[in-house]
């Protein structure tokens, strides 16, 4: 009996950790993204290497793509698709970047509108080098968009390939694109 | 109150022992159902498979990018190693190599390898040299999953990234 009790309890905390993984393995960096700079290595912990297994697995090591995430608004409010969000930034310091919205199952949503990521090549910058996309359940008249229809509680990741030595050095010191929720539900909030 | 004092130290040990297991071992169970699905469970192994472009329906790994094109091959070493060469489409190239564990043991892309790569992969303790010009890159695992990512966010950059890979190997070399 004790030993069922153990097996049951193990078994359960471990799956919990691995269906929590966006909150653990992970570094708050600027803005609300979160990440881990071990990701793909080696020397990753046994948490790390499963979290990275659970919701990122294939993920490369850092030398060649750093990972961000995030699953809350500037609020801290777990992001939705039921709100309007602006997401903004300039240069990163990477050779190539994109933003890519996952639904809970950690796959792309199924929606149809074929607007799943914001991307270096892709997306409109101003003068000073600033772009801004939309991240909501409905097109835009204009302008950069990630459809979020279906969504239901989202993430967006941030990918940084062959990031530079500075934002390898010190990631926490990137400009980090900035999230802003618009309203919700069709109210301002 | 003794017999109590047991059974929860057994509880507990159980318990943390069974904790530990679960986490170590669930890299390992996920990339096992990810070479499962790569490899059609088994039909295509040590050899490239070239999925369509990245869309809502793509379910074989988890959080794919819509602006990458990939090819995966899953490699098992138990007949010998596994030759791979990868020419680079114009734009980001790169290819990666993941142990059992998911593990990245190997990354290289265009720019370290503007060529191309190419490269022997063998088993840990293989008594081998690679021929001359060819990279050797020892796995610590038997099997694993050997990736090529292009940047292709556009269909026309996708276009490019498909005839590109086609130059690509991933083929059993023989005993070694």
């Amino acid at each position: 009996m004790a030993v069922t009790v153990g097996v049951v309890l193990g078994a359960g905390s471990a799956v919990a950790v691995l269906n929590h993984a966006q909150a653990l393995g992970a570094q708050a960096f600027g803005g609300g993204w979160t990440g881990s700079m071990n990701a793909g290595s080696s020397s990753a912990d046994p948490y790390t290497r499963a979290v990275v297994a659970r919701v990122g697995l294939l993920a490369l090591r850092r030398s060649e793509t750093i990972y961000f995430s995030r699953a809350l608004d500037d609020r801290g409010r777990p992001l939705s698709s039921a709100c309007v969000y602006t997401l903004s930034g300039g240069s990163l310091p990477a050779r190539w970047w994109s933003v890519t919205i996952y639904g809970n199952d950690n796959y792309l949503p199924v929606n149809g509108d074929i607007a799943e990521s914001a991307d270096a090549t892709r997306t409109a910058k101003d003068a000073s080098g600033k772009w801004t996309v939309k991240v909501a359940a409905q097109r835009p008249e204009g302008g950069d968009w990630i459809s979020s229809r279906n969504a239901g509680n989202f993430s967006l990741t941030l990918r940084l390939y062959n990031p530079t030595p500075a934002a390898l050095a010190h990631p926490e010191a990137i400009a980090f694109p900035s999230l802003t929720t618009k309203y919700c539900g069709g109210g301002a909030s | 109150m003794n017999g109590a004092f047991k059974a929860l130290a057994v509880v507990i040990a159980v318990a943390v022992a069974t904790h530990l297991a679960v986490i170590f071992a669930a890299p390992y169970a996920m990339m096992g159902i990810a070479m499962s699905r790569i490899s059609q469970h088994g039909k295509v192994v040590n050899a490239w498979t070239f999925p369509p472009r990245t869309t809502e329906r793509s379910r074989a790994i988890v959080r794919p990018s819509p602006d990458l094109a990939y090819a995966s091959c899953v490699y098992d070493l138990a007949k010998g190693p596994v030759r791979i060469k990868v020419t680079p489409s114009g734009d980001y190239t790169s290819l990666s190599i993941f142990q059992a564990n998911s593990d990245n043991i190997y990354a290289v892309n265009d720019r370290q390898a503007p060529n191309g790569v190419d490269l022997l992969l063998v088993r840990k303790d293989a008594k081998l040299n690679a021929p001359p010009g060819v990279t050797l890159v020892r796995s610590p695992t038997r099997r694993g999953i050997i990736l090529d990512r292009r940047l292709a966010p556009t269909a026309e950059a996708f276009a490019v990234a498909v005839e590109a890979r086609k130059a690509d190997v991933c083929a059993s070399a023989g005993a070694g």
